[in-house]
């Protein structure tokens, strides 16, 4: 990758599309635009290979970390906050889950799942619309209706448990 | 500043950091931090942060692109990478190009000092001139290494009667050019022509180009983006009468926003 070779980036893509683009299109909510955002996504992490750190992170990581940044401009720039039903409705049926997901062969994904399922409700929302609906913890405030400090400690008691219960699965996250 | 160890206080900011939910100029104030700083103790505390927040993507249903993207992207890379000098050959033949350089002028020099021969004056005003077809080439690649290698993309979208066209724009900021791919847009009618504006956030459109698609409903240009033309909300594409009009007169076939 970082020698800007065509057949790195292709088995870049191969390894990694489906996950990049599974967080895009959650964010951004249409198809057309996720394609257009996944896109651009691995075209930037294709130039700037060269300046990949391996000290700040794995690839996939940094990888998705680009993806969600990109996606979210893309859905300030284009004025929209879809909410879950306009996610369903743009989701093609055919998508599913597919056998040879990273996630599943690593066999850790019931695992992680728990993790999740034993997050508190409340705690949750406010993570996912922070991560997916890039909302700031003042937006996530107004529109919950909740003070500030009541937010930030949601966000940080929430991920601090998936840091914990996700700590055993590290090295295949 | 680098942190020796965590508190409760950084950790937070770390997770609202890898969370997203930092207000924005207090992203960007951390983020210079992470990076200027090099702090390790945040950064560590961002990384799992991170890997935790990714999870989340762990509860959704595994989505698909079409294969079209693979097909786009890859011809984009393929394209780069058979063009001549990439990144590091680039410094190669920049180097390359100032040995010449350095040659010419100490042959220049030393025949100027030393010799009124002739022969020597035709050797330099040869090397001369292999300086200035050096010089242009350089100029042409470094102009097109930096269009291919821009950080700014806009995209563009069919609209109206075109939804499957779309166009690609690579905007090289500094050296004030766009080069632009269109693809899935049907050659436009007899007597009508396609025209490019440059659409700022204020003010009128400004015409950059009129142009019509190959037969395979492609096309490719390159475009200098006049000095005028400041603070861009938008790029895009209308139908007009053959030659193109001042304003936008026709629908738009393509458009896409800046940021």
């Amino acid at each position: 990758m970082a020698a800007r070779d065509a057949r790195s980036l292709e088995a870049f893509y191969d390894r990694h599309n489906r996950i990049a683009f599974t967080l895009i299109l959650r964010i951004v909510k249409v198809r057309e635009d996720a394609e257009d955002v996944l896109t651009d996504v691995f075209w930037q992490v294709w130039q700037q290979a060269g300046r990949y750190d391996t000290s700040r992170g794995k690839p996939a990581a940094w990888l998705l970390t680009i993806a969600r940044t990109r996606a979210i401009d893309a859905l300030r720039s284009s004025g929209r906050r879809g909410t879950e039903t306009e996610l369903n409705t743009e989701i093609a049926p055919e998508a599913a889950e597919r056998k040879e997901d990273p996630f599943v062969l690593a066999g850790i994904k019931q695992s992680v799942s728990k993790c999740l399922d034993a997050l508190p409700e409340t705690q949750r929302t406010a993570l996912e619309m922070a991560y997916f609906d890039g909302m700031s913890h003042t937006e996530i405030a107004e529109a919950l209706k909740q003070p500030l400090g009541t937010m930030k400690d949601r966000i940080r008691t929430g991920m601090m448990h998936l840091r914990k219960c996700l700590k055993p699965y590290e090295a295949a996250l | 500043m680098k942190h020796r160890q965590v508190t409760e206080e950084l950790q937070e900011r770390a997770i609202l950091y890898a969370a997203g939910a930092l207000d924005e100029n207090e992203r960007r104030e951390y983020a210079r931090h992470l990076n200027e700083d090099d702090c390790d103790v945040c950064r560590s505390e961002v990384l799992e942060s991170e890997a935790a927040a990714q999870s989340l993507l762990m509860s959704l249903p595994v989505q698909t692109p079409s294969e079209s993207v693979k097909k786009r992207l890859l011809a984009q890379a393929e394209a780069l990478s058979n063009r001549p000098a990439p990144t590091p050959e680039r410094k190669g033949s920049f180097f390359g190009l100032a040995g010449w350089l350095a040659a010419a002028a100490l042959v220049v020099l030393l025949v100027v000092t030393f010799s009124s021969n002739s022969t020597l004056r035709s050797q330099v005003a040869a090397l001369n001139s292999r300086v200035v077809e050096l010089e242009n080439q350089a100029g042409a690649q470094r102009t097109l290494l930096a269009s291919l290698t821009s950080d700014r993309i806009i995209n563009l979208a069919g609209q109206g009667t075109t939804p499957n066209a779309r166009a690609r724009i690579f905007w090289d900021e500094n050296a004030r050019r766009w080069r632009v791919y269109v693809s899935g847009l049907p050659q436009a009618a007899s007597a009508r022509s396609y025209q490019l504006w440059f659409v700022p956030k204020t003010g009128k459109p400004v015409s950059a180009q009129v142009f019509n698609t190959n037969p395979d409903g492609s096309a490719q240009m390159e475009i200098a983006v006049p000095s005028e033309v400041t603070a861009l909300a938008a790029a895009a594409v209308t139908d007009e009468p053959a030659g193109g009009r001042p304003q936008p007169t026709g629908g738009f076939v393509l458009l896409g926003n800046t940021e």
